[in-house]
């Protein structure tokens, strides 16, 4: 028996119902978190990928990543950093022989310098809205879209650098189980990150907060996407998401050391941080 | 159920294993029992490190020597790389892995300077993924700290190997002067290494919220110094023999980074120089005390010559 929102019910129910609501609010998704966060999201994405400070060769697992903006920031970030990398190689290239000008030609000098992020979600709605954002804006080389359940990922031990989800881990039934897939994807000194909206701890900001996701937000919902239940139950998944301390010990459970919170916005979302040792 | 108990005395022993066990204890007692058996469980597996209940995590960290010989804390260990290297994570604590990833990140550091950069080399040196870099703060300030811990260690080392040497008369005492610049110049050897990048290091370690660690290195080195030089004073001049130390210590050290000439010897001429400079400052302040005195003395002596002369001093 678990909890869908502010209702009661059992696991398979859940999946069924989160299914349905990604199933409908896909077209719409990325209009509909401009409009309710009033575009702060993107800024609280730009903070995380900011804090991953990925570097080329970087291998990212983006879970729930469905409409792509964590993949998406991930590929312009390590591309200004290969870019910056392969510019001081050139200041380095003043007075080279024949030789080392020959070897210059043999060296990695690709634009992503082998990072690679793999786009995992389980609706099939959410990813192609994805892929076509990914075409639109001409996203191409590093980028692959996978099929799969947080709860048990359809890869191999050991794969991956980073393992972010953003937005998502809320979305799923068994945290512990989707932790524990998290840690064994990763390789040792790999590094989670779940940003996730969280408890705020201002009483005064809290009640406007709560105001605001209650009365504002499913009105928006049915306004912009013709959704009033599907938001209503976003803004519910919210409250019964464990706050800060409980979702760190969560993952310190699965095994991961260094965990950390960082609040943005005094609480409204928080990202966690832990690393595979 | 039986998970989240697990969890919690997985949880439970890991705070032990990392020293806040005290603080816990009195948070919730009701946990108490769990607590002992999870210490007494990983005793018996020879997972963890001697009595936990009393170590706080100074003493943690400094007992790394004693035990599981084969995961020294310094210095990447072949052995243990990879899969090899996650499990022997669980025997040793955070910090010990983080000191690791810093000395294996120096090698890095000619090639791409004291930044983040190259703690992630360092940590793939170690079979670990880039990403555990994010351990760390992105302006590269740790493994400048790290690395003039390691060398003040280092340096306390051989002033103490030097001290053994003199107390059991296989060597000469030096004369002060002679110590300190010994002493001064074994620790600016210590950074030729990494000359090219030190005025980077220096200038982070100037920002302000790295003032308070950097300045305490700094004062722990001198103190070192100082005391193997013998130095027991009580009285003000422990703090200007300190202050007139590091302004010497600072300012070769500047010196060192512009000098080209061959094996520095301009800096240590330098070194010299100043030193000797202070040793002449000290003994010019003793000469004009003594100087001083001595000029009283004759005004007394010129004043009772004239009191005898005038008859002042009869007493009759």
């Amino acid at each position: 028996q678990t909890h869908f929102g502010f209702q009661t019910v059992t696991e398979e129910e859940r999946r069924e119902k989160i299914n349905q609501v990604f199933e409908s609010v896909a077209k719409k998704y990325d209009v509909m978190n401009d409009s309710m966060t009033l575009g702060i999201h993107r800024l609280w994405k730009d903070v995380l990928v900011r804090k991953m400070n990925p570097s080329p060769g970087t291998q990212l697992l983006d879970v729930a990543g469905g409409t792509g903006d964590i993949a998406f920031r991930f590929i312009n970030y390590v591309r200004s950093v290969r870019e910056r990398q392969l510019q001081r190689r050139l200041k380095h290239h003043q007075n080279l022989s024949w030789q080392e000008i020959a070897q210059s030609y043999q060296e990695d000098k690709s634009p992503l310098g082998g990072s690679q992020v793999v786009v995992c979600d389980i609706n099939k709605e959410m990813l192609k809205v994805g892929k076509e954002k990914a075409q639109d804006l001409g996203y191409s080389e590093g980028l692959s879209w996978v099929l799969g359940n947080a709860e048990e990922l359809p890869f191999d031990d050991d794969k991956f650098d980073v393992y972010t989800i953003a937005f998502g881990i809320r979305n799923v039934t068994r945290i512990d189980l989707a932790l524990q897939e998290a840690y064994r994807v990763l390789k040792p000194g790999g590094r989670f990150l779940c940003l996730e909206f969280s408890q705020v701890s201002n009483p005064l900001l809290s009640r406007l907060y709560d105001l605001y996701s209650f009365q504002v937000i499913p009105v928006l919902g049915e306004v912009i996407a013709g959704d009033w239940k599907s938001y209503q139950y976003l803004v519910e998944s919210i409250r019964r998401f464990p706050p800060q301390e409980e979702l760190k010990a969560m993952i310190e459970d699965a095994g991961f050391f260094k965990v950390d919170y960082q609040n943005l916005n005094s609480g409204i979302v928080a990202i966690h941080s832990g690393f595979k040792l | 159920m039986a998970a989240a108990a697990a969890g919690s005395l997985r949880r439970a022993g890991w705070g032990l294993w990392r020293g806040r066990a005290v603080v816990r204890w009195q948070l919730s007692p009701p946990q108490r029992p769990l607590q002992a058996s999870a210490v007494l469980r990983r005793v018996s597996d020879e997972h963890k490190k001697e009595p936990l209940a009393s170590s706080s995590q100074q003493q943690f960290d400094s007992h790394p020597a004693d035990h599981q010989p084969g995961q020294e804390p310094q210095g990447p260990d072949p052995s243990y790389t990879g899969q090899g290297s996650q499990e022997s994570e669980d025997y040793e604590s955070e910090e010990q892995l983080q000191h690791r990833i810093l000395t294996a990140a120096l090698e890095f550091v000619p090639e791409h300077g004291w930044t983040a950069e190259a703690i992630a080399e360092g940590a793939k040196a170690l079979g670990l993924s880039a990403a555990a870099a994010g351990m760390f703060q992105s302006d590269g300030s740790q493994l400048i700290l790290h690395f003039l811990s390691q060398c003040n260690t280092k340096l306390s080392e051989l002033l103490e190997q030097e001290q053994k040497l003199v107390q059991q008369g296989e060597a000469e005492k030096k004369p002060i002067d002679q110590f300190l610049r010994d002493a001064v110049e074994a620790r600016l050897r210590m950074v030729i290494p990494y000359l090219e990048r030190w005025p980077q290091a220096l200038s982070i370690l100037l920002m302000p919220h790295n003032i308070p660690s950097s300045l305490s290195l700094l004062s722990s080195m001198i103190d070192d110094i100082l005391h193997y030089a013998g130095d027991q004073s009580t009285d003000i001049n422990w703090y200007t023999r300190r202050a007139v130390l590091t302004g010497i210590y600072n300012t070769t050290e500047l010196v060192m980074m512009q000098d080209s000439s061959p094996d520095f010897e301009d800096t240590w001429r330098f070194l010299e120089n100043r030193i000797a400079d202070a040793m002449k400052m000290g003994d010019t302040a003793n000469q004009v005390q003594s100087t001083g005195e001595a000029i009283v003395q004759g005004l007394m002596g010129a004043a009772v010559t004239i009191k005898n002369l005038t008859g002042l001093n009869q007493r009759r």
